[in-house]
Order: C-alpha cells, then structure tokens, then sequence
C-alpha cells in the first residue's frame, strides 16, 4: 500500500498506467525511483542534443557567407550580443520593465475577468444578456485597439498595462465561467439537501469546483499577457523587450533580435513556471491521486 | 401473503388512518410531467406510499420509471403537479420550507476532489454553522465506525469506490438524519463491498432509529435490507405491488437473509411484478 501510494504522488495516474510499471511493482521503491530518474535523465539527454544539432547546423549555415550571416545570424553572434546585454545590464531592465507590464495586466486581467465570470453564475438572465457583448468584445484583435489605448493611456506603462489586461480579461471570464457552470448538478442538489443557500453553494461548491478552468486559464493567458506588453512595446516605447526586438529589427541587427526573444522566452518559461508551482499549491488534491 | 394489489391498496388507506402519528414522509397522489420541446412526458402518476418511523421501505421499478425524479419530488427539489409530499404530517410548500434531517445519497458517491474526506463529512455540519471542534468528533467517530480509522486525512482520488462509498454514508449519517433517501447508492459497488456496506446501513440504522427510503435496481438488496418492498409501474409511475418482508435470519446477516426460506419467492414474485420481458 504505502509503495503503491508513493508511486501515485511522483507519476499521478500515469504510474498506473504505465506497461513498464508492472514489471516493477514486485521491486523496492528505491530501484523504481532510480528506474525513473534514468528514464528522465536520458529524455533530457535527447532534447539537449536536439538542441545542439540545431544550433550547430545554424552556426555552419551561417558561416558559409557574410548573406546568411547577415539575414539569419548565428548563435555566436547572438551569444556574443546576449553577453553584452547582460553585462550593460540591458537586458535585465528590459526584462524586468517588460515583466512588471506582463504580471500587472496578468493579475488585473484575470482578477477583473474571473470575478465577472464567476459571478455570471449567480444568474442566468445576467449571464445571457451579456453573452453577445462578451463574444463580440473578445472578437476584437486587441492589436487594432492599440492606437485608441495610447491616447487614452499615454506612452507609458499604464498603456502596456492595459494592452495587456485587455488581452487577458475576455479569457479569463470564459473560462470561469465555463468552470461555474460546468459544476455537476447533483453536487449543487446534495448541497442543497444538505441545507446550503445560493451563497454557500458559491463558496464550497462552485469556485473550488471552477479551480481546475480557472488555472488552465491562467496558465493560457500568461502568453496573451505578454503579447499584449510586448504589442504595446511595438507602438510607442523606450525601454522593455518589445522596444528592443523593434528597435533592432528597425537597425537590421538580426542576432540583436534573436538575443532579446531569448530574453522573452526566458521571461515567458519563468512566468508560466511560478504559475504552475502556485497551481500546485493551491490545488494539492490533484497531485494526491 | 395477500396478493400484491390487495396489498397495494391497503397502502394507500393506511395514509389516512396514521395521520394522527405523523409518519416522517407520506407521500400522497403526486403526479409529475416533464415538458420537453413540444411533447409532454408524464412520468409520474398519482403515487402515494408512506414511509413510517424506523422503517426501510424499498422502492423497485423498471428502468427508467421516474425513481429519480421520485426522489427529488420526495426531497422537494423539485416541486409536483399535483398531490402533496408530507414530513412529520407537514406539507412541503412550493418555497420556503425544506425537510429538515433528510440525508441523501446516490450512486454517485459526489465526494468534494478538493477536499478530505474528514473534510467532506463535515460539509453539512460546516452550512449549519456547527462549531469545528464537535463537528472534528463526530466525523471521526463515524469514520472510525465504518472502518475508515487512519483515512480520514485521504483525498478522495486515493480511495477505493468502497471506501469512497462509506465516506459518502458518512457524510449523510454524520447530520443524524431521521430520513435517509438512498438513489442505488450500493449499485457501482462490486459484490462483496456491497454486501458489508449494506449491512453496515442496516446496522446503523437500525441502532439509531432511523427510517429509510432505498430506491434500487436491485431486487435482492431491496428484499435484504427492507421491510417493505414497493413495485412500480413503467411510466407515467404508479404502485403496483407492495410486500412485507419477512425473512428467518439476522436482519444484518445479507448472505443468511439470501439463503433463508421464502427469500427467493419474494425475488421471483417482484420480478414477475415489474414485467421486464414485456417492456
């Protein structure tokens, strides 16, 4: 039992499922960890030299004339552009400039949107009324609004902030929504068996239930934030990512372009990381099965 | 024994005659139609049965006869066309007034994910406002008694359907309902499992005074664990039989009630009654 429960809390169900696992079931838990942390280390042996034949193609691609080396760059010279932007402390500040923008739209967006998308769940007519407005507003490329939100808003961070709300706020309330109304009617009925009034099926029943949609949601809109910033980056800016990756795209500084998408996907992976962990936090019954 | 519409009949009278008593439910001439698009679906028509105190009174019916939506009208989830659902003689209004101590439970055992299964028995006693520290030693003790001693800190999705039955059972039990309403809720159980959950049911019931309303699929469960038997018709819903049941064995003993004398008979006659090969 207690080896059984041990493999459900590092695998979840895939443990069970998985063929390989019968084998080994007769084993001490240590043999099966040490089978897995193998089977791990080889998976991220593979992609590290996915990795490498890649870079290393670009890298010989490039070097055959000063075109290709122009047009694509390489990863030597995107290296070499990184380590400068490290070094003069660029790339942090516009990583951190850029990062601000994305978590304060991140959190605005989804608090404003999971609010509005829960509380539909309190009335039907409410939540019919403003369908047709939610679709038609989430319909909307949040790009073409740009110009609108940097006379509302000015050249600063307030209109990255709000690029990215908005690029947020739709799906978040989708998403909650769907969540609420997606309880199982027969929980809501033995609540209300159990003498539970609309408010109290709310609290216990229809958000915690909605926590699964509520964190796939977020874990999709940490993206949309940050192209809502990096979008708003575009239009008018001075400092972050966005204006770093304009910036060099308008100098043909190719491997300058690379080097500041590397700091936007490092910034992207972080983000979704702190995410997921906080996912895990908040939700522990679902690593228990 | 009587012939069951003889029987039946009897059931109906004896609504008038216990008044004065007050039986915990007594449920008389409802009727209930479904509106879907642009036909009518009665489902059920003019039942009425009472259930008296102490007793476990089973309800079998063909497939798909309206037993759910006899529950839910019996719990007044759902309001009836016509008739009257009494508790303790009082009618269920249209609003307001729910039944007080009625525990429920399905099949589906609807345990919360996110919560242990400590925590899931105490839900009821948490919406009544119960203060933590009585509602913590009720929930153990009744965990402990149905063989839960050591899982009560356990999410439900590292419990075995049994043990996520019995939390279920715990759950309905821990508010010390006078009525049970159970909806199959041993059906998803495999044989053995069920057998010692439904003798556990019996025991704690039967200890505590409580009555039952056990609607199933089941024929032998319903003629183990009860007193009374009711057959239904196809839909719209009537009654069609009731028996008394009375076996020679340990009213929790559910292999020795299987094997007693006139067992079968019961099962054979409630299997003619429901008309499963004409349907």
């Amino acid at each position: 039992m207690s080896a059984a429960l041990d493999r459900g809390r590092g695998m979840a169900a895939v443990a069970d499922h998985d063929p390989s696992a019968v084998s080994v079931t007769a084993a001490p838990p240590g043999a099966i960890r040490a089978r897995r942390f193998r089977r791990s280390l080889l998976v991220l042996l593979v992609q590290a030299l996915i990795l490498i034949a890649f870079l290393a193609f670009w890298e010989y691609e490039a070097g055959k004339s000063k075109q290709s080396a122009f047009m694509f760059g390489s990863p030597s010279a995107i290296w070499s552009f990184l380590r400068k932007m490290i070094l003069d402390g660029s790339l942090l500040r516009d990583i951190s400039v850029t990062g601000l923008e994305t978590v304060l739209g991140f959190l605005i967006g989804n608090l404003i949107g999971t609010f509005v998308g829960l509380s539909l769940w309190y009335s039907l007519f409410v939540s019919r009324v403003v369908q047709p407005f939610v679709i038609a507003i989430g319909s909307i490329p949040i790009i073409a609004l740009a110009p609108i939100i940097i006379i509302w808003f000015g050249t600063g961070l307030a209109s990255k902030i709000a690029m990215s709300t908005l690029s947020v706020v739709v799906v978040a309330l989708v998403t909650s929504y769907k969540g609420a109304i997606g309880v199982d009617p027969d929980q809501i009925n033995l609540l209300r068996t159990l003498g539970a009034r609309k408010p109290q099926i709310f609290s216990k029943l229809v958000v915690p239930a909605s926590l699964t949609d509520i964190f796939a949601g977020l874990k999709l809109t940490v993206g949309f934030a940050l192209i809502g910033a990096i979008v708003g980056e575009f239009m008018s800016s001075s400092v972050g990512l966005g204006h770093a990756i304009f910036q060099a795209g308008s100098l043909y500084a190719i491997p300058k372009v690379f080097a500041s998408l590397v700091g936007t996907i490092t910034l992207a992976l972080v983000l979704t990381f702190v995410v997921g962990k906080i996912e895990q936090l908040l939700t522990p019954w679902r690593r228990a099965g | 024994m009587q012939t069951p519409i003889a029987r039946a009949a009897d059931a109906v009278s004896n609504t008038g005659s216990q008044r004065q008593g007050a039986p915990p439910l007594a449920v008389e001439h409802i009727a209930k139609s479904f509106f879907t698009a642009d036909k009518v679906t009665p489902v059920v028509g003019d039942l009425s049965f009472v259930l008296g105190k102490g007793e476990i009174v089973s309800i079998v019916g063909p497939s798909g006869c309206g037993k759910t939506t006899l529950l839910n009208l019996v719990c007044g989830l759902i309001p009836p066309d016509a008739g009257q659902v009494r508790w303790h003689g009082q009618p269920l209004g249209a609003r307001g007034f729910r039944p007080a101590n009625v525990g429920y439970m399905l099949q589906k055992d609807l345990l919360l994910p996110w919560r242990t299964a400590i925590a899931n028995v105490k839900l009821g006693m948490e919406i009544r406002h119960i203060p933590k520290a009585e509602g913590n030693d009720r929930a153990r003790a009744l965990l402990d008694q149905l063989g839960l001693h050591g899982f009560a800190d356990n999410y439900p999705s590292t419990l075995s359907g049994g043990m996520r039955q019995r939390v279920a059972l715990a759950r309905t039990l821990v508010n010390d309902p006078e009525v049970l309403l159970l909806d199959e809720p041993f059906a998803a159980l495999d044989f053995q499992t069920k057998l010692l959950i439904e003798s556990d049911t019996v025991n704690l019931v039967r200890d505590s005074g409580k009555s039952v309303l056990l609607i199933t699929h089941d024929i032998e469960e319903a003629v183990s664990m009860a007193d009374r038997v009711l057959v239904l018709t196809h839909r719209p819903t009537r009654l069609k039989a009731a028996y008394d049941i009375e076996l020679d064995a340990p009213a929790d003993d559910m292999i020795g009630l299987r094997e007693s004398a006139g067992f079968g008979d019961y099962v054979r006659q409630i299997w003619s009654d429901l008309d499963v090969g004409r349907a």
